[in-house]
């Protein structure tokens, strides 16, 4: 026997293993799905649809105005610095202050 | 999982002639049921699962080999469909649709057990690594045959043949379902072939009847 014809009588015989459950299976799946796609949203699913993407929002939010704070802070303690500790430099003799 | 929803939109395009698109031209309330579901009325998606249901939980326990994941990954399948259906063009076939979702969703059970179970498992024969099957559908000594050598089988190689002997799809629809070439299908058939007749060689080898 070929290997076509071989493949072709198995293909006639390998369709009964085809699952076919009980006799309820329709019915039963036609109510869960039903279910799943009438049932109206939890308060879970509520909050993953609307609270997890304001929190994110908000979070982004926070970390924003803290970068900005930390970065105003660090400029604002280097010009304190600098005018703190006034430096005298020399130049083509005549002598120059920072900081004053 | 969205990026498989929107593609089986073209899925019609890619199988002229199929079987499937025939089934579905020939079935006018399928269209019209689908209308009625983007339209807002869910009821007319009870005419879809059950006309869909058997085969798409036949294909899920093929790969996945137990009642209840089957079920279950049914299940899953046409709420995701339903959750996509807005996106669904007019006139297309359900019917690819949701055996595409379904074979991704049961690859991904198959996936997920065996990254969990490699290690202790690797040793042992592909047959062993799954859940025990269960063999309901099975009623004669040749068919018993078959699902063993099937499930004897490498795992790409058992889907395939499996969709393609015991559901009868085509080469090109497995192809669709699995995401993989029509060649790639074609070389897992031929392996498989080449296994299953020297398995099943008392059975039908010898005679060229």
């Amino acid at each position: 026997m070929t290997e076509e014809k071989f493949f072709e009588r198995l293909r006639d015989d390998a369709r009964s293993l085809r699952y076919e459950g009980d006799d309820f299976l329709a019915a039963r799946l036609a109510a869960r799905v039903r279910d799943r796609i009438t049932r109206p949203p939890t308060v879970a699913q509520f909050l993953a649809a609307w609270a997890r993407p304001l929190a994110a929002s908000l979070a982004a939010l926070v970390l924003s105005v803290t970068l900005s704070l930390t970065w105003t802070q660090r400029h604002q303690d280097s010009n304190e610095t600098i005018a703190s500790n006034p430096i005298d430099i020399a130049m083509a003799g005549e002598l120059y202050g920072v900081g004053d | 999982m969205s990026v498989l929803l929107l593609e089986g939109s073209g899925l019609a395009a890619a199988l002229p002639g199929s079987e499937w698109e025939r089934l579905t031209q020939d079935d006018p309330f399928e269209g019209r049921a689908i209308e009625a579901v983007r339209r807002g009325d869910p009821a007319s998606y009870d005419y879809l699962v059950s006309k869909y249901s058997k085969r798409v939980v036949s294909i899920a326990w093929g790969i996945v080999r137990n009642a209840h994941d089957a079920e279950d990954l049914a299940q899953e399948a046409f709420v995701k469909a339903f959750q996509s259906i807005g996106r669904f063009k007019e006139g297309e076939p359900f019917g690819p649709w949701i055996y595409r979702i379904v074979t991704n969703l049961a690859l991904d059970v198959v996936k997920h057990r065996s990254r969990f179970r490699h290690e202790e498992l690797s040793e042992m024969e592909p047959a062993a690594r799954r859940d025990d099957a269960e063999l309901g559908a099975v009623t004669s000594e040749l068919a018993s045959r078959i699902d063993r050598a099937l499930e004897s089988l490498p795992e790409n190689q058992r889907v395939v043949a499996r969709l393609y002997l015991v559901e009868q799809f085509d080469h090109g629809e497995i192809a669709s379902m699995m995401n993989l070439s029509e060649g790639t299908v074609r070389s897992h058939l031929s392996l498989a072939r080449k296994k299953l007749k020297e398995q099943l060689a008392d059975l039908y080898g010898g005679s060229d009847d």
